[in-house]
This record gives structure tokens, C-alpha cells and sequence, in this order.
């Protein structure tokens, strides 16, 4: 049986998360949303689709962070003390003024960081549009794309019509394989 | 009874794409001559800054005692610019405030030109360029000491930090939008945008982990903002120099950042919206909540020159009251006058809300308040220098044509920078209007006196 995406389109969050909602209670779990901003209906109506808790991506800055810090006491430290040079009779290791470096660096590499672990999560950059993919989804659109076999997509499409898509089609992402 | 609302005129979510792209369709010629314009003033400073390399910093008037003059207070002004950026694009987004949403774009790309403007400038003071490099004493292969304690490393590391961090947060924004951009653009736009997205298509997962870096890049914008003009103030009340050495300079020159920033975010949106159309993306109530901030800022740099000049004759000390007797009736006490009438008594007309919805007034007080906060840098700097602790040595700074050139080249160098990437990306982000549309369709129907009028 050929592998096929449904692609609902909603003309409103409010109908979009009802349509991720109605997915969620079908135990339709294989979709993927596209919407054009970040509506907070769509975005809570998904994390109680999937039980997503907060993204990743704040463990790269987290951990970025704590690089940055301990990178500027090395740098600070450790040329403070390569230079073993006492200038004013200040001591060697100036603690309060390094504060500032170890303040811009945290900021820095954890900042850094934490936009690599976005990329990295969203694997950026892509390079191909995504199954079910439509420009409007970008602009003023909003799409649930369901992945499943052509039998279910019956299903699947009457879930989505009743949660008020707009307009409903089919792609055959992979045909049936031949039988001799 | 509530008045009826007619639907039909407000804003949709395409509305916002199609004013948006509009902006973006090629410039006309009037557009082309101003940047044409921009580039020449940019290729005049270039080519006087050139002539100052090669004949040395005597070509200008930069002698002892004061050799910090124009090219520090045209640093310290451009990086103080760049402050209401990050606070209006951060702090604020932190703060959910629904006005940023139209103006914040154009306040970040202000930003990122205004500290690689900055930048350009402790490079224009040296007197031999091709040693730039002394500045980052690291590897130290040069045996220079690598001194922490130095305000100049603080600056060099914050500064370099804050442009990274701009522009990181001005790209990441940018994403989305110029994944929107993309579907509708043909040619080598259409390269450049899609590169600049990335390949983002708007995903519920792409969302989730942009909401997150968002956030989190704004969180950690909101310190460093802060922080960098404090460390910029730093530079100078760290000295003993009468006129600098002063506990106040921190806050007081984070407010004047954020002061002199706001109100060149009117100077800059203004025009766009009357030549570009975006008015009804920015609305006269963007306006006049941005109007409130210069306001604001205006009484707080009020009140630091309040008490600074209150400490001065509170503390006796005999330097400090020479400084600060010249700085206001010495032989350039009239710039003085001019800065606190810039900054201090003009913004006052921001308390009238015909004056705030007004967007001519705007404008004139907007241009008046970056004057007033250049000269501020200047009497901070160059009065101090001129009248230091040893008065054998005073002597007040003359421009010569060199700095007088390449600090307008320097407006011309910004603007030109700034326009270009107006024409080019999405100057108001579409993304967050779409996302607060129902702020903006609040706005398209508040009563401004200047709508009641029409």
C-alpha cells in the first residue's frame, strides 16, 4: 500500500490546534504542524499531543554558559599569573576587575552556544522541503501534514474535516511496492 | 455601547506580508540617489581618513592635553545608539510589550550598524593603523602585558561581545521571515533569502526550539546591555581626571544609551513609514509609546546632570569645581547650553500627546536629542580633557576638517548601511505582527487626536 501525506490546511490557529487536538484524541500521533507564527493555541495544544517539555536547545546554553565562565578565570588566571608582574602593588590575581570577563564570556559563548544547539535540534539548514510542505505555510497559512498509509487516510482526512480544515489533499510520499 | 468596529479595514495576516514585501520591492531612484548620496559622504571620510594615515594625527586637532576628542565621543555616541536596540528588541520582549513588535527590527539592524560603526572609530584614533592588532594582546607573543585590571580590555571584550550578540539575535529573528520572503521572491533574491532562512519551513518543532533560543538570546541580551555602556563609562570615571571620575557614570550613561537610541529609532522609522507605506504596520500608537521612552530617559539624564553637578559643589573639592565652572561658562560653555537644551528641555514638549502623535514634531525633537546627546559625549570628553589637573597644560580643543569630515562620513557610512539592509530584509518583522495582530488591530482603532482630526 502506497505511503501518503494528508495535507489539511486551516485558516486560523484556533482551527488548526482544534484539528491537533481531534488528531491527538483519533490516536493519530505521526503529524507535523506548519504555521507561519508562533501561535501559543497551536504551541500548547501540540506539547499536550506529544508531552513535549521545553526544548533542548537551553542545555547548549546552559553548558555554553558555564564554558564561557570557566574560560575567562582560565584566561584571566592564567595570563595573570604567565605575567607574574606587580604594577601599582596591586596583587597578581585582581579578582573584581576579571569579574567583567568572566561576565562577557558567559554571555558570549553560552549565547553561541545556545544558537548551535538550535540548529542542531531543527537540523539546520535544510535543504528540501518537507512532506506536505506549502508556501502559504510561511506566509498566511496553517497546515497538519499526517504521514500514513493510503488505507487510513480516509480516517484521517474525516478527523481533520470535522476539526474545520479548510481545504484537505493527498501526496503519495512512497508508491506500493510492485508484487510479481 | 461600544462603537462598531468595521472588520473590513483592519489589518489580516497577509496584509502584513504584502506591506512588508512592499517595502522590499526594488528602490526607486530617489531611494538610489540617497544611498548614492551616503556612499559619497562614506568615500569623502574614507579618502581624509586615508590622508590622516599617511600624514599622521597632526593633520587633525588633536593635541595634548586633549586627545580624545571627536573620534571617542563619535565612539562612545555610536555604541550609546545601539543601546536601545537590544532594549527595545530584549528587554521589552521579556516584558511582552506588544508596541515593540513593529518598530524592534528596525532598532536591532540600528543596533548592529551602530556598534560596527563604533568599532570603526578606536581604529580611526590610532595614529598607526597597521598595528590595530596591539589592541588584542593575545597570544602574547608580543610580550605586551595583558592587563585585566584595564578599563580598554573591559571595553574591547564587551564591545565584542555586544556586536556578536546583536547581530546573532538580528539573524535568528530574521529566520522566518526571510523563509516568508522567499516563497514570494524570484531571482538572486530568492538565493539570498532563502540562505539567510536557513531552509526553515515553520515547523511545530522548528517553533519550539526557536521560541527557546529566542528567549533565552533575549534573556542573556538583557545583562549585557547594561552592562556594555557601563563598561564604556567606565573608560572614563575609572580615570582621576576631574570631570570623569565619578560613581554616577554607569546608570547615567546607560540612560543616555537608551535616551539618544530611541530617539534615533524615530529619526529612522519615521521616513520609512511615510516613504515606504508601513503605516499602518507602524502605527501612530508605536510611535507614541516609543515617544514616552525618549521622555522618560530625558528626565532620568536630567537628573544625572542634576547630581552630578549637585556633588560637585557638595564634595568642595577645588578640582571638580574648576572642571565644572569651566564646563559651563568657560570658552565653550555654550555647547554646554546647547546639550541641556537638547537633551533636557526640548523632549519636555513630549508631554503634550498632540506632540507625541505628531510625526513631524517627532522627528525635529528626535534630530535635537541626538545633537544634544553628541554633545554630551563631547563636553564629558574633550572639556574634561582640556581643563585637567595641571593648568599650564589646558587648552581647548579646535576641529580641523579631517575629524569634522570623518565624523560626518561616519552618518553617512551608518545610513548607508542601514538603508541597504532596509530594502533588502524585512525592516518590520512579519512573524511577530502576525503573532500580535490583535495589538495592531487595537491600534488601527485607538483615537488619536491627530485620527479625529482626519
Amino acid at each position: 500500500m502506497s505511503e501518503v501525506a494528508v495535507i489539511s490546511t486551516f485558516d486560523n490557529d484556533e482551527e488548526c490546534a482544534q484539528g491537533i487536538l481531534a488528531l491527538h484524541d483519533a490516536r493519530i500521533d505521526q503529524f507535523r504542524a506548519f504555521f507561519p507564527f508562533p501561535s501559543e493555541r497551536i504551541t500548547e495544544a501540540i506539547a499536550h499531543a506529544r508531552s513535549w517539555g521545553p526544548s533542548p536547545v537551553r542545555y547548549w546554553q546552559l553548558f555554553g554558559g558555564i564554558t564561557g565562565f570557566l574560560s575567562a578565570i582560565a584566561l584571566t588566571f592564567g595570563t595573570s599569573w604567565e605575567w607574574n608582574l606587580i604594577a601599582g602593588g596591586r596583587p597578581i590575581i585582581s579578582v573584581p576587575p576579571y569579574i567583567i570577563i568572566m561576565f562577557e564570556l558567559t554571555i558570549l559563548i553560552g549565547a553561541l552556544s545556545g544558537l548551535t544547539g538550535f540548529f542542531v535540534h531543527n537540523r539546520m539548514p535544510v535543504f528540501e522541503p518537507l512532506p506536505g510542505y506549502r508556501s502559504r505555510f510561511s506566509e498566511d497559512k496553517f497546515g497538519v501534514v499526517v504521514q500514513c498509509d493510503e488505507g487510513a487516510a480516509g480516517n484521517v482526512e474525516s478527523v481533520l474535516r470535522n476539526a474545520g480544515a479548510a481545504d484537505i489533499t493527498r501526496e503519495i510520499l512512497a508508491p506500493a511496492a510492485e508484487h510479481h | 455601547m461600544a462603537a462598531a468596529v468595521d472588520t473590513n479595514l483592519e489589518p489580516r495576516y497577509i496584509d502584513v506580508d504584502h506591506q512588508v514585501q512592499r517595502a522590499m520591492a526594488p528602490g526607486s531612484l530617489k531611494y538610489w540617489m540617497w544611498v548614492l548620496f551616503c556612499a559619497f559622504l562614506t568615500a569623502l571620510g574614507g579618502g581624509y581618513r586615508t590622508d590622516e594615515v599617511y600624514t599622521g594625527l597632526g593633520k587633525t586637532g588633536l593635541t595634548e592635553p586633549t586627545m580624545w576628542a571627536p573620534y571617542i565621543t563619535n565612539f562612545v555616541f555610536w555604541v550609546g545608539i545601539a543601546h536601545s536596540g537590544t532594549l527595545i528588541s530584549a528587554i521589552l520582549y521579556l516584558f511582552r510589550v506588544r508596541w515593540r513588535t513593529a518598530i524592534y527590527r528596525c532598532a536591532e539592524t540600528m543596533t548592529v550598524f551602530a556598534v560596527a560603526t563604533a568599532g570603526l572609530f578606536p581604529l580611526i584614533h590610532l595614529g598607526r593603523l597597521w598595528f590595530f592588532y596591539f589592541v588584542v594582546p593575545y597570544p602574547n607573543e608580543r610580550f605586551l602585558q595583558p592587563d585585566f585590571r584595564s578599563p580598554l580590555v573591559w571595553d574591547f571584550f564587551a564591545i565584542g561581545t555586544y556586536l556578536t550578540i546583536s547581530a546573532v539575535f538580528l539573524l535568528t529573528g530574521l529566520i522566518p521571515d526571510c523563509a516568508n520572503a522567499r516563497e514570494v521572491a524570484t531571482g538572486w533574491r530568492k538565493t539570498l533569502y532563502t540562505i539567510f532562512s536557513f531552509g526553515w519551513q515553520g515547523t511545530d518543532r522548528q517553533w519550539r526550539n526557536f521560541q527557546m533560543v529566542y528567549l533565552l538570546l533575549a534573556g542573556f541580551a538583557t545583562p549585557l546591555v547594561l552592562s556594555v555602556h557601563s563598561v564604556v563609562s567606565w573608560d572614563f570615571a575609572m580615570t582621576q581626571l576631574p570631570g570623569w571620575h565619578s560613581t554616577i557614570f554607569a546608570p547615567y550613561f546607560v540612560a543616555g544609551a537608551i535616551f539618544s537610541g530611541c530617539a534615533l529609532v524615530l529619526t529612522l522609522i519615521i521616513p520609512i513609514r511615510k516613504f515606504w507605506r508601513l503605516d499602518e504596520m507602524v502605527t501612530i500608537w508605536h510611535l507614541d509609546n516609543l515617544a514616552k521612552i525618549v521622555l522618560l530617559t530625558s528626565l532620568i539624564v536630567t537628573y544625572s546632570y542634576v547630581v552630578e553637578s549637585f556633588m560637585v559643589w557638595y564634595s568642595q573639592d577645588a578640582l571638580e569645581l574648576t572642571t565644572f565652572n569651566q564646563r559651563y561658562f568657560g570658552p565653550q560653555g555654550y555647547l554646554f547650553w546647547m546639550m541641556v537644551t537638547c537633551n533636557c528641555l526640548i523632549p519636555l514638549l513630549l508631554f503634550s500627546p498632540r506632540v507625541r502623535t505628531n510625526t513631524v514634531w517627532l522627528f525635529i525633537i528626535s534630530i535635537f536629542v541626538n545633537i544634544g546627546m553628541w554633545l554630551e559625549r563631547f563636553v564629558i570628553i574633550a572639556g574634561s580633557l582640556a581643563t585637567n589637573t595641571m593648568p599650564s597644560q589646558w587648552r581647548f580643543y579646535t576641529p580641523h576638517v579631517t575629524e569634522i569630515v570623518i565624523t560626518v562620513a561616519s552618518f553617512g557610512w551608518f545610513l548607508m548601511n542601514f538603508s541597504l539592509f532596509a530594502k533588502f530584509m524585512p525592516i518590520v518583522s512579519m512573524t511577530e505582527m502576525k503573532e500580535g495582530i490583535s495589538w495592531l488591530r487595537q491600534a488601527a482603532r485607538t483615537s488619536y487626536p491627530y485620527r479625529k482630526a482626519a
